[in-house]
């Protein structure tokens, strides 16, 4: 069976649980009480898609506005990007759509993005809707689901999802409208989800 | 999620950590060592990071160092400061790698010293960790920057460590520095963070690093390495360069290249340098003069040198006036300078290699010949070898067709690198084989090892018995170069280097002695023993036999030898009296 490395990165904002999501994928538990990251850790988790076995090397970033310049050697080669914000808090939804725009501009081309809301466990204290996010990721082609790291909810299905994403080595490169083309959808930012 | 504001001064020394981190979870430090703290996985690595930059009023100075406690003098400070710059004019415009060693100014113990050594045991001699010394592997950048009062930007990062992986570290500051030099402080932090999760270097085993968005798999060797085949990674396809690289060495330099300046002496070179004569690399720059120095040393592969060596000096160097001087003969040692000045402090060395710009690749060298010394006047003097010394050997001219025919049909630089490479090995074998024959001839035969009495000795070295044994099972068995082998054999006897391998090999038999002794012991009756002896010699010999235990650790003894001996001592001390059971169980612990 076929081993591929796939980079991954996860960005956004501060404390809005990208170490966690990461943290349950790979270790299946959860710590309420990690501490910040600093530039970026990495973890790896190999499983199976299909035929091919796809090594996740997981750049997990800081959020910290400090960090922020170092960003492009996380994404530089990455095969997809995991983009996370709080349910809880509409302003990492904003900062999402920075990511989301740095990427079109700087970022690898064919990268898969993903969009994460995380803790969506904290259904009472929602400031971003779902309808708003799952719109907005449609408008670029992005993936979307709402996760929960604590509650290990929809965290699997992210990952499954990017590997369905990720165009497979054969020859025949899989029908496109399945990968993410930021550079041909400048209409992409036009909606709001505000 | 709980997020605590980091105070700004704090800079990287905060060393904030997920909890547990899988890394950490699943390789554990030894019994005997303390638990992993923050810093600890650094230090495996690095002793610290350093930058240097160049203040208008003091000159070269550290600006920042990682982590904030690292411990250097101010003496260490001082040379890491000139030996991050290139010493003279010599220009080295845009970025320049390099690479140099320095001395320890005091012994200070190594928190890591304990895991650190215990890897050091596995490695070949050639890269074990000299505990007098540090290497400092550096990236210089100097460009033009109006903005700046000095009209450049001139700065240094240094990476300094214990561990001779001089392309491992190559590579690493190659990723790191440039990105570095563009987004400053947080970047360091960052860098220092990942290196801290890094596993330890345990040879012989496949590492996977991650540093700033790339893994760099490497594998360090181990003694148990066949010489000369590198155990490289193979990996099913290559991916991009910004998602993982597989390096094939940690330590190995570009022989080929290296040498192609001095390409038709290199036999002659391996002689020096296996004789541990006092040479001199006079180089236009920091890279070009440490990486020939690296390229000397490793020559004479798998023999380790033993004397010190520099691949980048200068004259701001703390051991300077101890190098130079002329009231007595040169040192033992391969120092490798760009400043002009050393033309005429080093005039007296008896060798002296100048080179200049290493070609990238292509150009065939031209014959030349040996030149006499006393042409070396300036700096000014051409490429080549000055040397009066008159190599023992005769030249390999196969190896010399071979490699040039590769030239001519542009055989890639690592394929010559790895043929010069074997030749080497080729030729450090056969000149070793009959010296490793010889010393295994002073073991002690086996049955005059008895528990009873203390390890035999080993018999002396006797130089006229060894050049006995040359005559039917010399060099010339295995090499099919000709010349004054036996002179060779003389003149390396005297040599610090036979000093250090000499040393080595009966340290390691002297232990192996101590270790079938121990065995022999392990397998007699000592319960049956102590009966029939007093009560006293009972003692006398439980204690001894403590001693053994915890020395024992270090000796290559079968497996199982140790538990045997616990068991002895634990039956013999159970058929003694209660009152000494109590004493003798409590002595020798901790």
């Amino acid at each position: 069976m076929a081993l591929r490395e796939l980079k991954v990165c996860l960005l956004g904002d501060t404390g809005v649980g990208k170490s966690s999501i990461v943290w349950r994928f790979v270790e299946d538990s959860f710590d309420p009480n990690i501490n910040p990251t600093i530039g970026a850790s990495f973890m790896t988790k190999t499983v199976q898609y299909q035929n091919e076995l796809h090594k996740f090397l997981i750049w997990d970033t800081a959020g910290q506005e400090r960090f922020r310049a170092l960003a492009p050697m996380y994404y530089r080669g990455s095969a997809a990007a995991i983009i996370v914000y709080d349910i809880t808090k509409e302003e990492t939804f904003s900062t999402l759509k920075n990511w989301v725009k740095e990427l079109r501009q700087h970022g690898p081309p064919n990268i898969v993005v993903a969009i994460a809301g995380n803790k969506c466990d904290l259904n009472d204290a929602r400031e971003v809707m779902e309808k708003d996010a799952k719109d907005y990721a449609d408008s670029i082609h992005a993936i979307f689901v709402e996760t929960s790291a604590k509650n290990a909810i929809n965290i699997n299905e992210l990952f499954i999802e990017i590997s369905r994403r990720i165009p497979s080595t054969d020859t025949n490169p899989p029908a496109s409208g399945k990968g993410f083309k930021l550079r041909r959808q400048p209409s992409a930012t036009k909606r709001s989800c505000c | 999620m709980s997020l605590r504001k980091r105070d700004e001064g704090d800079g990287v020394g905060g060393n904030v950590r997920l909890a547990g981190s899988p890394e950490a979870a699943e390789e554990r430090a030894p019994g005997r060592c303390l638990p992993l703290l923050p810093w600890d996985r650094f230090s495996a690595w690095l002793h610290c990071v350093c930058v240097v930059g160049f203040d208008l009023e003091l000159g070269q100075a550290v600006e920042v160092l990682y982590p904030q406690h690292a411990k250097l003098t101010d003496k260490e400070k001082t040379n890491i400061c000139y030996l991050s710059f290139p010493d003279s004019n010599s220009g080295c415009l845009g970025d320049t790698q390099f690479c140099f060693r320095f001395r320890q100014s005091s012994s200070r113990k190594l928190s890591w010293h304990c895991l650190l050594d215990q890897f050091d045991r596995d490695l070949p001699i050639y890269l074990k960790k000299d505990p007098a010394y540090y290497y400092g592997y550096v990236y210089f950048r100097q460009v033009q920057d109006k903005t700046l009062k000095r009209g450049y930007f001139q700065k240094s990062l240094v990476l300094v460590s214990k561990l001779p992986y001089i392309h491992f570290f190559h590579i690493v500051l190659g990723h790191i520095a440039p990105e570095y030099f563009e987004k400053n402080e947080p970047f360091l932090e960052a860098a220092c963070s990942d290196i801290d999760r890094w596993p330890s270097p345990v040879p012989g085993k496949t590492l996977h690093l991650p540093i700033m968005g790339i893994v760099i798999k490497v594998r360090i060797p181990t003694c148990h390495d066949k010489p000369g085949t590198t155990e490289v990674l193979q990996t099913a396809h290559q991916p991009a360069t910004q998602i993982s690289i597989t390096l094939p060495t940690v330590h190995e330099v570009d022989l080929f290249r290296c040498f192609s300046p001095v390409f038709f002496h290199i036999q002659m070179l391996w002689e020096l340098v296996l004789l541990g004569e006092p040479l001199v690399v006079m180089a236009p720059s920091p890279s070009e003069s440490s990486e020939t120095v690296l390229a000397l040393v490793s020559c004479i592969s798998p023999l380790k040198y033993y004397s010190d060596f520099r691949p980048y000096f200068t004259i701001h160097d703390s051991e300077f006036k101890e190098y130079t001087t002329r009231t007595q003969a040169p040192p033992s040692v391969i120092l490798g300078v760009t400043n002009p000045f050393f033309a005429k402090t080093l005039q007296h060395w008896p060798h002296i290699i100048r080179i200049g710009d290493i070609k990238l690749s292509g150009e065939v060298p031209k014959q030349v010949k040996v030149k006499k010394l006393k042409n070396l006047k300036t700096l000014d003097s051409k490429p080549g070898v000055y040397t009066s010394y008159k190599p023992y050997l005769n030249r390999d001219e196969e190896i010399i067709k071979q490699l040039q025919k590769g030239i001519q049909q542009k055989r890639p630089a690592e394929a010559q690198s790895i043929i010069l490479r074997r030749s080497f090995l080729e030729l450090t074998q056969s000149f070793i084989i009959p010296l490793e024959r010889y010393v295994a001839s002073l073991m002690p035969l086996q049955k005059s090892i008895s528990p009873w009495k203390s390890p035999p000795q080993l018999k002396p070295f006797n130089q006229e018995e060894f050049m006995k044994t040359l005559e039917k099972a010399g060099p010339q068995l295995t090499s099919r170069l000709k010349g004054d082998w036996i002179g060779l054999y003389r003149h390396f006897l005297k040599s610090p280097n036979f000093d250090g391998w000499f040393r080595t090999r009966r340290k390691e038999m002297t232990q192996k002695l101590e270790a079938l002794h121990l065995e022999a012991l392990c397998n007699e009756d000592l319960l049956f023993w102590s009966q029939k002896h007093t009560e006293v010699e009972t003692v006398d010999l439980v204690l001894k036999l403590k001693d053994k235990l915890a020395d024992g650790e270090n000796l290559p003894v079968k497996p199982g030898t140790m538990e045997k001996l616990q068991l002895h001592i634990d039956s013999i001390i159970l058929a003694l009296p209660e009152d000494l059971q109590g004493i003798l169980i409590k002595t020798g612990k901790m």
